[in-house]
């Protein structure tokens, strides 16, 4: 330790200590001469040597071949604007990728301990539920000592301030909330576990800072102001600070105590309910516990729970825990998507570093003479190599920053599209800044060390180096072509194939019936009225009931076994009038009678799953004790882009009515409607706000994404490829230019034009078709991960792959017979003369 | 480098830096005087090459063994003085000992072969 400080308060004080040490010997050389003698030796030689002593000559050398690499780099402004901008795109491509998963998943919230929160979400071999009963988040609350503290958050459907047309976010959250998370109010105050708990408290809510900025003009009197939420009064406690950080970056409008929910919903139950799972549960674990030891308590707890209430409990459920102090919560199934996008970031980084070591091994031709001078001067291929090496790292180091740049550029546009939480800056941090280290240094592994080795031992002429990196870019870019183009074909597939129903002009209803406590009875009066005072509006053609309508909030998967083989099944309640109203048809049998029992509806591709080619028709459900009596068509509606899915439909049960929806199908746009709707549930139940939603745009929504992700990944395909064409066309360009004798000779010869070019072409014939094999390869196996989101195209689709491999082979082709013009058109007499 | 590392005034290797901790061992000294009291003080047979005995001072140095610090010569012109530091008595102990073992091993099989 102590001699590591004095070497480097060498290297701090090393001028002075370096004259101090030339005037020691000087000194001593003085002395000598007094003494008559004279042969000191080289002083310099020996000062290099003293100075060794430190230890820090590697850094010398590396400034010296820094300084030189400059030089170098400068001399030719042309090439090395090029092997920046290659290096920048990249690398940028890299960081801004991870600087996202940084955001969502990395960075701690700007919340008090961060890293002690956690998600709870209930989980059993076959189910999963990211929400709980209120009743068993409390008993987790009460009994779990491996927690610190609990938190409840309750997201309903919008509800009306005051008499806005406009409705806004609503969030019941447990009044610990923000004294949890550290949050101060910007005004006003905040929840309180004191004043907030108990259902009998004043009614208070707080304001987000833009509903506060948007419907209250920022006027800071509002604190202590009575307005209404669904008609009930409600005072203004607090507003929320302006980046507030909330759990899960949700961003409701309202926020009120979960203990006043039964006074806005009228009748509500879910706060005693152990059977609606209603709210998400969050813990702060208790000092020194982690988040395995918590799950070990829960387990014993569930189990207890099960004793008490076996109805609330599945079958080997237990809570599982993800770390919940970040931006987003990471389920296990996302980091598929992690890898995959890792995976197609690091083929761009590999084609542009295979791009620009081909450029490096090219330039080292034309600096044969310098190297040669270098060697022949003393200079050993070590020196050589670590010197090129050098410049390779500053090449990669001023890529790096501009990859930087411009990632940080992209992730501020990204950022102002996207409604991202207030307190997430696209400002780069320690985390990003390291991985750009990392990433440099994997580039400079990439695209340097070969040409350096090649180019050190005077081997710049070997065609081998230079035809393996033309297939690696190759091989990536076809990688990069084939998965944009089975993104181009899924988002085609999604906006001009029938998804199976009808959404054009169709509407949601949902009433929210069992969370105003409506009784069997009074949900299906509600239902019945609804269903019969819609159907009298002019322009409705149908009106269904389902419980999980299309696109909804709520998703329903079970797996179930069907040979042996695991089926993941959108099970679903639906009446008769559904199937008409979605325009799913019936393929065979009928559809279900009101009320009836031990009957399904199975979707085609789960009756031919289970038929084997016979007909499944009045046959049991595997594991069930249902008789199959109808076949409809596929219709995915809560899985679009999952062409895998399957599903199977009940009878609403008279327990099922109060959570049911109504979907109506109509003449004209959907919404048209939607006023006549509201006013018919208004005069039927006031205190009911029904969430309506008509189908069209949330499709649309649904596509969108799909059509986003396939612009972003093909254009970063494309850039890919024409990063590989330029890289072609400089290779050919080189190998005309190396062989202009040869060329020149076979002209005079008489030789023609197609077999001169063939010659020229030769080696790169083999590189290029075993990247695409390879590529190709690479995409099939790759791309089974994509069939969850390639809205039923095949993961394989021969249109996507020969699409890719023709335009590859295109760009190539291209690339390759531009220089060869040049070839073509050479002076004999002139080239043949020069030599 | 290799020309330093032959001693031609019969240096056993690796003796210079013992030798030097312990003319050190009664005062500090610059470099000239070090290499001369060795010279003298082994009644002329070692000579001190300048080319070993400043990358060894300085091998010193970075050990923490000695330090350097500003002093007048003699001749009254301004030099560094090397000095001995706890370390390097310690260090200093730590050679003779495995010096006197070495030489008595030697000793023994000269005597007795």
């Amino acid at each position: 330790m102590g001699e590591l400080f004095r070497r480097l308060r060498y290297l701090v004080h090393r001028r002075r200590l370096e004259a101090e040490l030339a005037n020691d010997m000087e000194f001593h050389r003085e002395m000598a001469a007094r003494a008559g003698r004279r042969n000191f030796g080289n002083t310099l030689r020996l000062r290099e040597q003293s100075r060794e002593a430190w230890g820090w000559t590697w850094l010398d050398r590396f400034v010296l071949d820094l300084q030189y690499g400059a030089r170098i780099l400068a001399r030719s402004p042309g090439f090395t604007v090029m092997a920046v901008l290659v290096l920048a795109l990249g690398i940028g491509v890299n960081i801004a990728a991870f600087s996202l998963f940084n955001m969502v998943a990395l960075r701690p919230l700007p919340v008090r301990d961060p890293d002690s929160l956690i998600l709870l979400e209930r989980r059993s071999p076959d189910s999963y539920n990211s929400e709980m009963s209120y009743p068993s988040f409390q008993f987790y609350r009460d009994h779990a000592r491996s927690l610190a503290a609990a938190i409840a958050v309750f997201g309903v459907p919008p509800v009306q301030l005051n008499n806005d047309a406009d409705l806004v976010k609503i969030s019941f959250v447990t009044p610990n909330y923000f004294e949890q998370l550290g949050t101060p109010a910007a005004l006003g105050r905040v929840l309180s576990t004191t004043l907030d708990a108990s259902p009998s408290s004043p009614p208070v809510m707080l304001l987000s800072y833009p509903l506060w900025q948007q419907r209250f003009n920022s006027d800071p009197s509002v604190i202590g102001r009575t307005v209404r939420l669904n008609r009930k009064p409600v005072t203004i406690a607090g507003v929320l600070p302006y980046d507030f950080a909330s759990l899960a970056s949700q961003h409701p409008d309202v926020w009120v105590p979960i203990a006043q929910q039964p006074y806005f919903i009228d009748g509500s139950k879910v706060l005693t309910d152990f059977n609606s799972s209603t709210v998400r549960m969050w813990a702060r674990l208790a000092p020194g516990i982690t988040a395995k030891a918590a799950e070990q308590e829960l387990r014993a707890l569930t189990d207890q729970l099960r004793l008490q209430h076996p109805e609330a409990v599945w079958k080997n459920e237990a809570l599982q825990s993800s770390p919940g102090g970040h931006a987003q919560v990471l389920h296990p199934e996302e980091w598929r998507v992690v890898v995959m996008v890792a995976v197609l970031t690091l083929l761009i980084l590999a084609v542009s570093c295979a791009n620009l070591g081909a450029l490096l091994l090219a330039r080292g031709v034309t600096r044969q003479h310098e190297i040669g001078i270098r060697l022949a001067i003393g200079a050993n291929r070590a020196r050589i190599f670590r010197q090129l090496c050098t410049e390779s790292l500053l090449l990669a180091a001023l890529g790096a920053v501009v990859g930087l740049a411009l990632a940080w550029a992209v992730m501020r546009f990204v950022l102002a599209q996207i409604d991202a939480p207030r307190w997430i800056t696209a400002a780069p941090d320690g985390r990003l800044l390291l991985f750009t280290v990392a990433v440099m240094f994997l580039a400079v592994i990439f695209f340097g060390f070969a040409p350096a080795w090649q180019i050190a031992r005077s081997r710049q002429h070997k065609t081998i180096a230079r035809q393996l990196l033309v297939t690696a870019q190759i091989a990536a870019s076809c990688v990069l072509l084939i998965v944009s183009g089975l993104l181009v074909r899924a988002a085609q597939h999604a906006l001009y194939t029938d998804p199976g129903f009808g959404y054009e002009s169709t509407l949601s209803i949902d009433p929210q019936l069992a969370q105003h406590g409506f009784s069997e009875s009074a949900a299906s009066a509600y239902l019945q009225a609804m269903r019969a005072r819609l159907s009298a509006i002019p322009g409705v053609r149908a009106v269904g009931l389902v419980h999980l309508p299309p696109m909804g909030h709520t998703v329903w998967r079970q797996d179930i076994l069907i040979d042996g083989r695991r089926i993941l099944v959108y099970p679903n309640q639906a009446d008769a009038d559904y199937f008409r109203t979605m325009e799913i048809p019936l393929l065979a049998g009928r559809t279900l009678q009101p009320g009836e029992q031990h009957a399904i509806v199975i979707s085609a591709t789960l009756a031919r799953l289970q038929g084997h080619g016979q007909n499944p028709l009045g046959k049991l459900m595997p594991g069930s004790q249902d008789v199959v009596v109808g076949i409809v068509g596929d219709a995915h509606v809560n899985a679009l882009n999952d062409d895998d899915a399957v599903e199977e439909y009940w009878a609403p049960q008279p327990a099922d009515m109060p959570g049911m929806v109504l979907v109506v199908r109509t003449g004209g746009p959907a919404a048209s409607i939607m006023p006549a709707a509201r006013a018919i549930s208004q005069s039927l139940a006031p205190a009911i706000f029904p969430e309506m939603r008509p189908l069209k745009g949330l499709y649309q929504d649904s596509v969108r994404h799909v059509e986003q992700l396939a612009a972003i990944v093909s254009l970063i395909g494309l850039v890919a490829v024409l990063m590989a064409g330029v890289g072609i066309i400089g290779l050919v360009a080189f190998t005309v230019s190396q062989r202009t004798r040869e060329t020149a000779i076979r002209l005079a010869l008489g030789s023609r034009a197609v077999p001169l070019c063939l010659a020229l072409l030769r080696q790169f014939v083999w590189p290029v078709a075993l990247g695409a094999t390879l590529g190709a390869t690479l995409a099939a196996v790759g791309s089974r991960f994509l069939r969850m989101i390639l809205f039923g195209v095949s993961n394989l689709d021969p249109l996507a792959f020969a699409a890719a491999i023709a335009f590859l082979f295109a760009v190539v082709a291209l690339a390759a017979v531009l220089p060869l013009r040049r070839a073509l058109r050479l002076n004999v007499a002139r080239a043949l003369h020069q030599e | 480098m290799p020309m330093a590392d032959t001693p031609k005034s019969g240096m056993p290797p690796g003796a210079l830096p013992m030798l030097i901790l312990r003319v050190l061992h009664s005062g500090a000294l610059h470099g000239y005087a070090i290499a001369q009291k060795i010279h003298v003080l082994s009644s002329e047979v070692l000579a001190v090459e300048e080319g070993l005995l400043y990358p060894t001072l300085q091998k010193l140095l970075v050990k923490g063994w000695v330090t350097a610090e500003w002093g007048t010569s003699e001749t009254g012109r301004k030099v560094r003085f090397y000095r001995l530091t706890a370390d390097g008595r310690k260090q200093l102990k730590v050679e003779l000992a495995g010096y006197d073992r070495i030489t008595q091993a030697i000793q023994d099989v000269l005597r007795t072969a």
